[in-house]
């Protein structure tokens, strides 16, 4: 009997020292647990990204007409809004930056800049309309404040496989609340200050070595819209920062 | 049995159980994912590429070359009507550009492993069948297929498979853009809930100067009950092609459709006409001052311009806009108030 104790006992050991190590990359505990989100970062989100426009191309590329809207399952209250868009109105309210708060500016023609800002906020800027978006993980989100374009946003690392010494998997999951209003398309689709962003960004590297940064973007609106919003955005990586040509932003084009 | 015995048994079976179970999450292959069930398409991107079908001449978003231009340019809408062409498998992402469901399902070895996973077609389309047995990919010059050779990998929780030996087909449906039988898809599929993040990026040596990505969303039906279609009967689309053998097409630089986009859009041609460096941001620097959007919705721009389109079929007019929508206005949303406020 004592045998098959002992034996119980060298079989537990040995299954859980794997399990140990993962859960020190997974930063649940462990001898040297991640001090930091950006320690604990599974993916490496940091450096210059590009839209890929090869979806919506005349939604996204280019300024629609008034009124041309398909896709977006907008209810008849916003459908009447977006069918009184007067861009040279927004203009005079100095709005020009409707269309590029968070729900609207990562379906744009934009190239983002991804850096840590600090070890437990990242950074998210775009050139199109010169925008930034902050963030923030665990207890360091910010209280809320005045509503902004980019509101405010609370970050966590998801781990989904791999570590002990290899390569580790997961991806980032952000949620952005306190949203000024603004519009889902430059032709004056709206959204409210009540919509929520949920987006799940993924890395995917191919055999060639160009990676595709891949944006679950789910935006919920319970004023202007009938179900969720619900879109994958792309991005391929840019080895230098050539590229980037920061436009204020434009009401019309 | 005894207490003891009891309490023996319960130690040891707890013991095995949680070292089993660490052990699985401590195996990177233990991330993976259930992929099975019916999955919807969630169309709130591209709608007109994936429910009525691209307009004429519109390749936005594509980069072709200069060989798969010309040869998009022969399609015509007719040839797909003939008998013989009527049930012919498109290309394997063409899922990426349908309104219906698919099916994703698992296969077993002998041992009980996951031998592939396949993404069930319907009569348009071949299954997918992604082996996950690390099998060796087979000769160049083996048979392709509508649903290609694919292996397949988890990575962290996707599934990233690699397609090849695939038959020359259609990327985008309708419209006849070309992918060669060298084309090859590398596929990403992340299942997390009820939504299934798939991303296809294709690359074809012949008509592609360089990868054509698209991510789409699809939505876990858990009822199942949107099958894919199986069946697949021919019938006499355009009686005049009848026994004439005539394969509609256009002459090279005589589609009339290749300025469609141009005049009913303002879209500038190299833009419709699917050049790479339309794709991205910078190109917008050449359209400033000159892109114009059309005035407004109008019977210019036919069948979808005019809001958004309630479902499949259905479309729903917009207020005080002159939409080309079929007749179905008064089916849509704004119909049925016009309708109840009489």
């Amino acid at each position: 009997m004592r045998r098959n104790r002992c034996t119980w006992l060298i079989v537990a050991a040995a299954l859980a020292l794997p399990s140990s190590a993962v859960a020190q990359t997974q930063g649940r505990g462990g001898a040297a647990p991640p001090a930091t989100p950006r320690q604990a970062a599974p993916v490496d989100l940091a450096g210059q990204w590009v839209a890929v426009i090869s979806e919506d191309w005349r939604w996204r590329m280019i300024t629609p007409s008034k009124g041309d809207f398909p896709s977006i399952p907008l209810n008849l209250k916003a459908q009447e809004l977006a069918e009184a868009w007067d861009p040279a109105k927004d203009e005079a309210a100095g709005e020009q930056c409707k269309a590029y708060g968070a729900p609207g500016v990562m379906r744009g023609p934009t190239r983002l800049r991804i850096t840590w800002l600090d070890d437990s906020t990242l950074k998210l800027e775009t050139d199109y309309g010169m925008q930034t978006r902050l963030f923030r993980f665990g207890a360091a989100s910010t209280p809320a404040g005045p509503r902004t374009w980019q509101g405010v946003s609370r970050a966590e690392w998801v781990v989904t496989g791999g570590g002990r010494g290899g390569r580790r998997f997961g991806y980032l999951r952000t949620v952005t609340t306190n949203l000024r209003p603004g519009y889902l398309r430059k032709n004056g689709v709206p959204y409210s200050a009540s919509t929520v962003v949920t987006e799940q960004w993924d890395v995917h590297a191919q055999p060639n070595g160009s990676r595709y940064l891949v944006i679950t973007n789910i935006v919920d609106d319970p004023v202007y819209l009938q179900s969720p919003w619900i879109t994958a955005l792309h991005f391929t990586a840019e080895q230098d920062g050539n590229k980037w040509d920061p436009t204020p932003c434009d009401a019309r084009f | 049995m005894g207490s003891n015995a009891m309490r023996r048994a319960v130690l040891g079976f707890g013991l095995w159980a949680s070292g089993f179970g660490l052990l699985l999450a401590a195996v990177p292959a233990a991330a993976q994912t259930e992929l099975t069930g019916t999955y919807m398409p969630v169309m709130h991107e591209d709608y007109i590429e994936r429910g009525p079908g691209s307009f004429l001449g519109d390749f936005t978003g594509m980069p072709l070359t200069d060989e798969g231009r010309a040869k998009a340019l022969l399609y015509t809408s007719n040839l797909p009507s003939l008998y013989e062409r009527q049930c012919l498998a498109q290309s394997a992402g063409v899922f990426q550009y349908r309104p219906v469901a698919m099916r994703v399902w698992k296969e077993f070895d002998p041992d009980g492993r996951v031998l592939a996973w396949v993404i069930g077609g319907d009569y348009l389309r071949g299954d997918i069948r992604i082996w996950m047995d690390g099998r060796p990919r087979p000769s160049v010059n083996a048979q392709h297929t509508e649903g290609g050779f694919a292996t397949g990998v988890w990575e962290g929780d996707t599934l990233t498979a690699r397609l090849t030996h695939l038959k020359t087909a259609w990327i985008r449906r309708g419209v006849g853009i070309p992918a060669s039988d060298f084309t090859t898809i590398t596929m990403h599929l992340t299942r997390r809930g009820e939504l299934l993040t798939i991303t296809t990026v294709q690359e074809d040596p012949y008509y592609l100067t360089e990868p054509h990505v698209v991510s789409r969303i699809y939505q876990l039906n858990p009822r199942g009950t949107d099958g894919t279609r199986q069946a697949c009967n021919t019938a006499n689309e355009i009686p005049t092609l009848e026994d004439t053998g005539e394969v509609p097409h256009y002459f090279p630089g005589r589609n009339p459709e290749e300025d469609y986009m141009v005049r009913t859009f303002n879209v500038p041609k190299e833009a419709a006409m699917g050049y790479a460096e339309t794709l991205y941001p910078e190109y917008r620097k050449k359209l400033k001052g000159l892109y114009l959007p059309p005035a407004a919705c109008s019977e210019r721009t036919p069948g979808y311009c005019c809001g958004w389109i309630e479902r499949q079929g259905l479309p729903g007019g917009a207020p005080n806009l002159t939409c080309n929508d079929g007749g179905f206005a008064e089916l849509g949303p704004r119909g049925r108030r016009r309708t109840s406020d009489r």
